[in-house]
């Protein structure tokens, strides 16, 4: 990016400052989010770091935690859901403890997100081209005439195809891929340094799928932009990302870089999403399914949480928590069995 | 399992279907000259994009929406034909059976399952309550849910139960063919390949033809025999499965083929390159043209003309006049 119009730093006053890595943008360190009005704890002692220029995925089934976890590192946790215990710090500060305000400067100016449905979150009588410019006369100052001049070039650097005309479209006239772009678009905007997206891509055709997996992966080469993914897909997260954290009931059971989870994954549920995830040859024709169903959120359980599905469980996995124990370069898992090896190691 | 003996004749013809929604100005025509031929126990998976018509295909083959030319044969029987009284008696008789997409949505959120699975039975007109119940079970036995989520209402179970429901729903009637819009679209993959076996269960049991409809060619993967490509209302390919996804002869398919993300590196061409680059003008794209010169990377003048479906192969048909040649002009495979 050539213009840093960027407002000076620190901005967010008495922010408690953390050590840590200077590429890091966002760390979490035994992030608990309880649920229910604390009646219920969905996620339990997440710990993930998103370094810049770096594409993090996060995957599990519905319910295994990863959006309260994002949604958690954005600040925005639906009502009756907080952060219980843990830290989440961001370019270095923790902000588990922000003002609402403190938020607001972050929002959309340092971190972007996108969603599910892009049509959901834009106003649907407005263009979208005044939308975006909004955001850039709001957050950066920039005067009209500028806004728009900036927004074409957004436009176009996400990707839509004739962006003056797009600009002066309200979204009915766009469709669901072209939202998906304009709402990048937007969460870029100011240049931030983390985008996070969950799910942006499940409501769209698999062509234009693509489409967006390489806009994402553009601007992290680009930009250096750092990217939180969520997914429950573990085709489109090995596609697209770096890293891999996978999620269940509530816990990241493994973690490690995307080459190396699918190609020697060591936690059973991996294995087993893998086995069920479809592959591109499309010839393969057994369908492999998954036993059992997941733990109700929150559920209380001592030891591995997957055990009651497991296909090599053994009674040691029921006696007590499961650590995650480091398995490789950057490879963690939660497991008795990678543990046992490790020991033995 | 392969399907249709040869001879048999097709049990659901679809003979050179145009559908035009909406009047005047705002016209819109959704499905132009489809022909389709179902045969008895098969699985025929119909694929295309949002708006590329494949939910009003269904839609009118089970004669919620009239064809404007052409004419829906089913057994023997132009239904496309029938009129007002005769028409309602035959979708009564419940023959072919359309499972909706989103069950949330589709399903009556107040009614227990045990009644949406009788439901269809009672429209018919059956009054037996005893046989009503012992059929509603046996459907939902039939899918794989027991007794315990008869009295459960649709927001009480789990997203893939619900669309087990959708399915008993519709074998609660005894269909002799069933058509699924996107069974498995809103499931995660567990529960969408314990959707899809089941519906291949189903077929190998009862010998129920079945129609898939889903905008992802991977779902498509382990059950369909048969594969139908839709493109804006046009069929570009219609072939074997395993002859499709080892060589498809549309750029379309191609494409829709290596956009689908995979797990595994193992994909011979990446979606970039079956794409248009760049956003110079389109020669090919006036009316009349291909559907799908717009965004073939392989259109030439030729294109500027609608190719017909046109056999290439022993029950295998491709809309492209350039079938025999794009395969070539594709840059060469990832190394």
């Amino acid at each position: 990016m050539a213009i840093d119009n960027r407002k000076p730093w620190p901005d967010l006053v008495g922010a408690e400052r953390h050590e840590g890595g200077a590429d890091e943008v966002l760390r979490l360190d035994d992030l608990h989010v309880s649920v229910h009005n604390g009646a219920a704890t969905a996620v339990r002692g997440v710990c993930l770091r998103v370094q810049a220029g770096e594409i993090v995925g996060l995957v599990g089934e519905s319910g295994s935690g990863k959006t309260l976890t994002c949604r958690a590192a954005l600040g925005v946790l639906p009502a009756g859901c907080a952060v219980e215990r843990g830290s989440v710090s961001f370019a270095g500060f923790e902000v588990t403890a922000l003002s609402r305000r403190d938020w607001e400067r972050l929002h959309g100016s340092r971190m972007g997100a996108v969603f599910q449905d892009p049509a959901s979150y834009l106003n649907p009588v407005i263009t979208v081209g005044r939308q975006l410019a909004e955001v850039l006369r709001v957050k950066l100052g920039m005067r009209r005439r500028a806004a728009r001049q900036r927004a074409i070039e957004l436009f176009e650097s996400v990707g839509l195809r004739q962006p003056e005309r797009v600009f002066d479209q309200i979204p009915a006239e766009l469709s669901g891929g072209m939202l998906q772009r304009v709402m990048i678009a937007i969460a870029i905007s100011c240049d931030p340094e983390l985008l996070v997206a969950d799910e942006p891509t499940t409501a769209l055709d698999v062509t234009i799928q693509a489409e967006v997996l390489e806009l994402l992966r553009q601007l992290r080469d680009d930009r250096g932009l750092a990217v939180l993914f969520v997914s429950h897909d573990l085709a489109v997260i090995t596609q697209l990302c770096d890293r891999i954290a996978v999620f269940y009931a509530g816990e990241i059971v493994e973690s490690g870089p995307a080459a190396e989870i699918t190609q020697r994954p060591r936690h059973p549920y991996t294995e087993a999403l893998l086995r069920v995830a479809s592959v591109g040859d499309f010839r393969r024709r057994e369908l492999e399914i998954i036993a059992g169903q997941p733990p109700r959120v929150g559920a209380d359980i001592t030891g591995c949480r997957f055990a009651a599905r497991c296909p090599v469980a053994v009674p040691e996995c029921g006696s007590g928590q499961v650590r995650s124990v480091p398995v490789g370069d950057q490879h963690h898992v939660r497991c008795v069995h990678a543990a046992r090896s490790v020991v033995a190691l | 399992m392969t399907a249709a003996p040869a001879g048999a004749p097709p049990l659901l013809t679809v003979e050179s279907v145009d559908v035009t929604l909406g009047r005047g100005w705002r016209a819109n025509q959704v499905l132009s000259g489809v022909d389709l031929d179902i045969w008895p126990g098969e699985i025929v998976g119909l694929v295309g994009e949002t708006g590329s018509g494949k939910t009003t295909l269904a839609r009118t083959v089970v004669g919620l929406v009239d064809p404007t030319r052409g004419r829906i044969v089913f057994e023997g029987q132009p239904i496309s034909a029938l009129r007002r009284r005769a028409r309602r008696a035959e979708r009564r008789r419940g023959h072919v059976q359309l499972v909706f997409q989103d069950p949330l949505r589709s399903l009556d959120p107040d009614l227990t399952v045990a009644e949406i699975v009788a439901e269809g039975l009672r429209i018919r007109g059956e009054d037996d309550g005893d046989q009503i119940r012992r059929r509603a079970t046996a459907a939902l036995a039939k899918v794989g849910l027991d007794a315990t989520v008869l009295q459960r209402t649709p927001g009480q179970i789990s997203g893939g139960q619900r669309q087990r429901v959708s399915i008993a729903r519709a074998l609660a009637v005894e269909p002799r063919l069933l058509i699924c819009d996107e069974p498995v679209s809103a499931l995660d993959a567990s529960s969408r390949n314990h959707v899809l076996r089941l519906l291949r269960e189903l077929r190998d049991s009862l010998g129920l033809p079945i129609v898939v409809i889903s905008h992802d060619l991977s779902s498509l993967a382990g059950i369909a025999d048969r594969v139908v490509v839709l493109y804006r209302g046009r069929i570009v390919e219609d072939g074997p499965v395993e002859r499709v996804f080892a060589t498809p002869r549309h750029p379309y398919t191609a494409l829709l083929m290596a956009s689908a993300p995979s797990v595994r590196d193992d994909r011979p061409l990446a979606p970039h390159q079956l794409r248009r680059s760049g956003p110079g003008p389109v020669p090919q794209d006036g009316p009349g043209a291909c559907v799908f010169a717009a965004r073939c990377p392989f259109a030439a003048d030729v294109c500027a003309a609608q190719p017909p479906l046109t056999p290439v192969s022993e029950r295998w048909s491709v809309a492209c006049h350039r079938h025999e040649e794009w395969g070539a002009l594709a840059p060469s495979a990832n190394p």
